[in-house]
């Protein structure tokens, strides 16, 4: 009767086994079926045989340890079992992903405190177990689940989404969508920033109005190709900015409700007037975004900039190690990793989030600021770098010479500048009393090429926050970690194999003959 | 009592390293996990050449580079911390078998058990020492890895994640073989035992589908798998390391009782 | 130092079969004791129970007034125990065996050093001291077992069938080692050879299905002749069971035997 349990457990084996060996192919096959049936009736019998032919704990003092030891094994499951039950409610973890993937970073806890009090239809992400990321996002989902309690967690596999979560689903098998009521967003990749920046697009009440100076060769906004501009458009918007266009000469005024202007890099002057218009904007605690660029001369960098305190020579930085990271690289190309540790725009970027920057124009200060402006430069490209008045040979891409006077440590790319002088603007819905300007050296860094790169989008998005006084929300440290994607070459990778996959076992094989000679001799 | 434990684990230790076994078992595993992992690394770069030759791009990441989700992590880390695990599942069984069966078979129990040992000292020497054979197994698969985490800026702390992932896998896994060598004289009745239990409790795929889906959710948080997801990603999450731990203390607490019981029968 | 023993009324049940059948007998300090009877009397059921491995099912055994289902540990604390076909680790150095076996009694150090060194002497186990026990011949196994029960100078020591499979020369030699305890140990022996009983025992007991059958001091075996002729003697007078069958196999036994 011996037999019978032992048989049975070796047909409950090949059940299990011969499912997983073939799972791909069907589910269960009517031959794991009836060897997991058979096994376990044989085990039963098994067990019941060997239950009629117990001998019994004989005695009372062996029923006592009998009836101890039982009881010290039900205590026993009740405490572990319990222990792990109550387990799964706990969320304390450690992450040691590299760049704390799945960890949330505080300005996601901000904005999940401030979205337990707002009104209307609670929001939720909703999760789908069987989509193609859902493991990978799993830690991420609970990582929302536990610090975000005003947002609704809905596993799709247990409980059914809302319609338009399905019908998104299924266009677009994406594996986290949020929604509010009947309106849902795809996110697209699950990571922590997308998840977000939907979150923020569903909850955001309030929608600050950033305008675009248009007119004098700025960026082309509505350009999707690799050289336009329209994804920073969009990510404004995204990131639940309104934005709007703000026509240079027609624009008699710059409208009260604009919380920032940009400038993104006008190629031409502008009137005399705008230039007026700006610099009262300012006065009155305007909010200024200019980007520049080499090689480009406006009024806007010699004349408005300069009185505000920035000098923007019309120069371009070199760096000899250029960056490998495009496909025609450049020493005009910067990889900038040194930032200001302690200024808004930048204390979030540090030497492992760098931004790429084709070309830049460096941005320094003009003059020392007065008793109550800060002026701070806040990027600096790296301790190689040289700046080159030669722009229009650099930007050919012509040998130009380089003397000592172009030496300059560290040349900064980006500067900024807060002002408490400004008078609060007559009927604005919040007072101001600083005017602030963010300048930087580059445009192309935000072009729809190249936002997505590195962490770009984040300098930007820092700069614009800032400037539009949502400081709390300065942009996420990004979880987009970008690791050595090519660890080992394939020929280290073989002579790798070879030493570690078949020496050591050989060696462990050989000290078990050895041990195996050793018992017999 | 703790002198007693240590002396005991001493003896474990020298009866493991004499017979031929853990070599055996530790060239298999090694062998093993170096091959599935070199086969993961070489697929991986194979991928890399075909995206950065053909420049194709994912849906929303960077394009003209290598997509986001496509790197090393989830290319090789976390397959093969899948294929570690069930290598471990193959080969722990062929150790915890002889553990307890042959003490039994040989009578020494007889030995021990006369000679004032408690019997929880016993299960717990015997428990820490395969345990401890488990961690120099993983140590020993851990130097491919551990080259390739070095060079790939993933962080040594993520190998930690991972491996302390595989150690609590693996303990628990032991420790239900470690059960099974304890209720029997017979080292293949314990081997089939200690193979059976875990693949069966590996993750109930083989049963959801004919189950309820409240059953069916249940049985997947007593599933072995369920709970590993978390440590090749770089997370240790606490209520998984408890729910193993349980697991291990439970395989103790079983092999205490079945030596309990054989003194009363 | 040695140990008393007194066992009451000690009976112990596997299911329907009955090893012992409520066994009272008492072993005075110092005293080597005997214990003979046929396969199946229960010889070894009852060590068992002494040593702490089995439980009884009805009855106890004291050793120095400890109980041995209650207080085991301390009982075992004062107990060596050198089983039936000696249960060593076959992996294991003689050195190293009883260095573990030292430690297993909570002897550490310089005591334990000591007390392995006296073992090894006692025992003559000084020129395999570095062999594996795997490698040695029985009679070196034996003396092992024996080395190891002694370490901790336990009053008592209980020795199961010591001298199965030895040569002449070595059961000699292993029954001069065991008289040399009296007086100092306690000692249990349990046997099949009733010359060997006859020799070494103050006294000893028969057992057979369980039950005490006879129990003789050694001025009563010399008086009776031998221990085969008192036996039958008393089996005959014993409770009406197997007496003379029992008497047949003893006799059988006793006729096998050669001494030197």
């Amino acid at each position: 009767m011996a037999f019978l349990p032992a048989a049975g457990l070796v047909m409950i084996l090949v059940g299990v086994g011969s499912y997983y060996a073939t799972r791909s192919l069907h589910g269960l096959s009517a031959f794991s079926a009836v060897n997991l049936a058979l096994g376990v009736l044989l085990v039963a019998a098994g067990a019941a045989a060997q239950l009629r032919s117990f001998r019994g704990f004989a005695g009372a003092a062996s029923r006592r340890v009998a009836l101890r030891s039982l009881a010290l094994l039900v205590a026993g499951f009740a405490l572990a079992i319990g222990a792990m039950v109550a387990a799964q409610r706990w969320t304390a973890r450690l992450d040691l992903t590299v760049d704390e993937l799945y960890t949330l970073s505080d300005q996601t806890r901000l904005l999940c405190g401030e979205l337990g009090g707002q009104p209307g239809p609670p929001l939720e992400l909703v999760f789908f177990e069987d989509a193609l990321l859902a493991k990978d996002v799993r830690l991420l989902v609970d990582a929302y689940a536990d610090a975000c309690p005003a947002l609704e967690i809905r596993d799709a596999s247990r409980h059914e989404p809302p319609a338009g979560a399905r019908e998104l689903y299924t266009t677009t098998a994406t594996t986290v969508i949020a929604c509010r009521a009947d309106v849902c967003d795809p996110i697209g990749y699950p990571s922590e920033r997308n998840i977000t920046g939907a979150i923020v697009r569903l909850a955001s009440q309030r929608m600050p109005r950033v305008y675009f100076l248009i007119g004098h060769g700025e960026v082309d906004l509505a350009n999707q190709g690799e050289s336009g501009y329209s994804g920073l458009a969009g990510l404004l918007r995204d990131q639940g900015f309104d934005v709007r266009a703000l026509v240079g000469p027609a624009a008699g005024e710059i409208p009260d409700d604009a919380e920032v202007v940009i400038a993104a890099a006008p190629e031409r002057d502008l009137l005399p007037e705008e230039l007026a218009l700006l610099d009262g904007y300012l006065a009155r605690g305007g909010r200024l975004l200019a980007l520049a660029e080499p090689g480009l001369r406006s009024n806007l960098y010699s004349d408005l900039l300069r009185r505000w305190g920035f000098d923007l020579p019309d120069a371009v930085i070199v760096d000899e190690v250029a960056s490998p990271l495009l496909e025609d690289p450049s020493p005009l190309n910067l990889l900038i990793h040194l930032f200001a540790p302690y200024n808004p725009v930048t204390r979030t970027l540090s030497r492992r989030t760098m931004v790429l920057m084709p070309t830049a124009r460096p941005v320094g200060l003009a003059r020392k600021p007065a008793p109550d402006d800060r002026l701070e430069r806040v990027a600096f490209a790296s301790e190689r770098a040289l700046v080159t008045r030669e722009t229009s040979l650099a930007l050919a891409g012509r040998d130009f010479p380089l003397d000592a006077a172009a030496a300059q440590v560290e040349p900064p790319v980006a500067a900024t500048g807060s002002y408490p002088r400004g008078e609060p603007a007559p009927g604005a819905e919040a007072p101001r009393h600083e005017a602030r300007v963010v300048v930087i050296g580059d445009r192309d860094f935000v072009s729809n090429r190249l936002l997505e790169a590195l962490y770009n989008r984040d300098l930007l998005l820092n700069a614009v926050r800032w400037l539009a006084a949502d400081e709390a929300r300065i942009a996420l440290t990004p979880k987009a970690w970008t690791p050595n994607q090519d660890p080992l070459t394939l020929q280290q990778t073989v002579a790798y194999f070879y030493f570690l996959a078949f020496a050591l076992p050989e060696a462990l094989l050989l000290l078990g003959i050895y041990a195996w000679w050793r018992k017999q001799a | 009592m703790i002198g007693r434990v240590l002396a005991l684990a001493r003896k474990e230790l020298r009866q493991l390293f004499a017979s031929p076994i853990a070599y055996v078992v530790g060239t298999a595993y090694v062998a093993l996990t170096g091959i599935y992992f070199f086969q993961h690394l070489v697929s991986y770069n194979q991928l890399l050449f075909v995206y950065q030759s053909e420049g194709l791009t994912g849906v929303g990441f960077d394009q003209g580079t290598v997509p986001s989700h496509i790197n090393v992590l989830n290319e090789v880390f976390v397959p093969a911390a899948d294929d570690f695990g069930l290598f471990l599942l193959v080969v722990l069984p062929l150790v915890t078998m002889r553990v307890f069966a042959e003490e039994r078979a040989n009578g020494t129990d007889e030995l021990l058990f006369t000679s004032g040992l408690r019997p929880w000292e016993v299960a717990l020497a015997k428990h820490a020492v395969t345990y401890l054979f488990v961690l120099g197994l993983l140590a020993a698969s851990a130097i491919y890895p551990a080259v390739v985490i070095a060079r790939s800026g993933l962080g040594f702390e993520h190998l930690i994640a991972l491996y302390v992932g595989q150690l609590c896998y693996g303990c628990a896994i032991a420790s239900i073989g470690l059960a099974c060598s304890s209720f029997t004289a017979s080292q293949i009745v314990a081997a089939v035992l200690g193979y059976s239990i875990p693949f069966v409790l590996l993750d109930f795929a083989w049963l959801t589908n004919t189950v309820s889906e409240a059953v069916a959710a249940q049985l997947r948080q007593v599933a072995l798998l369920s709970h590993f997801g978390a440590f090749p990603r770089g997370v240790i999450e606490l209520r998984e390391v408890v729910y193993f731990a349980g697991i291990a203390f439970l395989g103790w607490l079983s092999s205490l009782v079945s030596l309990e019981l054989g003194r009363a029968r | 130092m040695s140990a008393r023993i007194e066992a009451q009324g000690v009976s112990k049940r596997f299911g329907p079969v009955v090893a012992l059948d409520a066994l009272s007998l008492e072993i005075a300090p110092g005293e080597i004791f005997g214990l003979i009877g046929p396969n199946g009397a229960g010889k070894t059921t009852f060590i068992r129970i002494l040593t702490g491995y089995r439980l009884a099912s009805e009855g106890d055994v004291r050793v120095d007034g400890l109980s041995v289902t209650r207080e085991r540990f301390k009982v075992q604390a004062r107990l060596g125990y050198a089983c039936e076909q000696p249960k060593l680790y076959a992996d294991h150095t003689v050195d190293a065996f009883l260095r573990f076996m030292g430690e297993v009694r909570g002897l550490h150090g310089a005591r334990l050093r000591q007390a392995v060194g006296v073992s090894v002497e006692r025992m003559g186990l000084e020129p395999v001291r570095a062999r594996r026990i795997g490698v040695l011949s029985k009679g070196f196994r034996q003396r092992v077992a024996l080395a190891q029960a002694l370490l901790h100078e336990p009053a008592l020591l209980v020795v199961d069938e010591p001298t199965v499979g030895l040569d002449p020369a070595q059961q000699i030699e292993l029954r001069r080692i065991i008289a040399g305890f009296r007086g100092t140990h306690t000692v249990l022996l349990c046997t099949h050879q009733l010359h060997e009983a006859e020799t070494i025992c103050d006294r000893v007991a028969l057992l057979d299905r369980g039950r005490l059958a006879a129990l003789a001091s050694a001025e009563e075996i010399r008086a009776g002749g031998s221990l085969e002729a008192l036996f039958m003697a008393r089996v005959g007078r014993g409770p009406g069971h197997m007496a003379a069958e029992a008497a047949a196999e003893m006799a059988a036994e006793a006729g096998g035997e050669s001494e030197s």
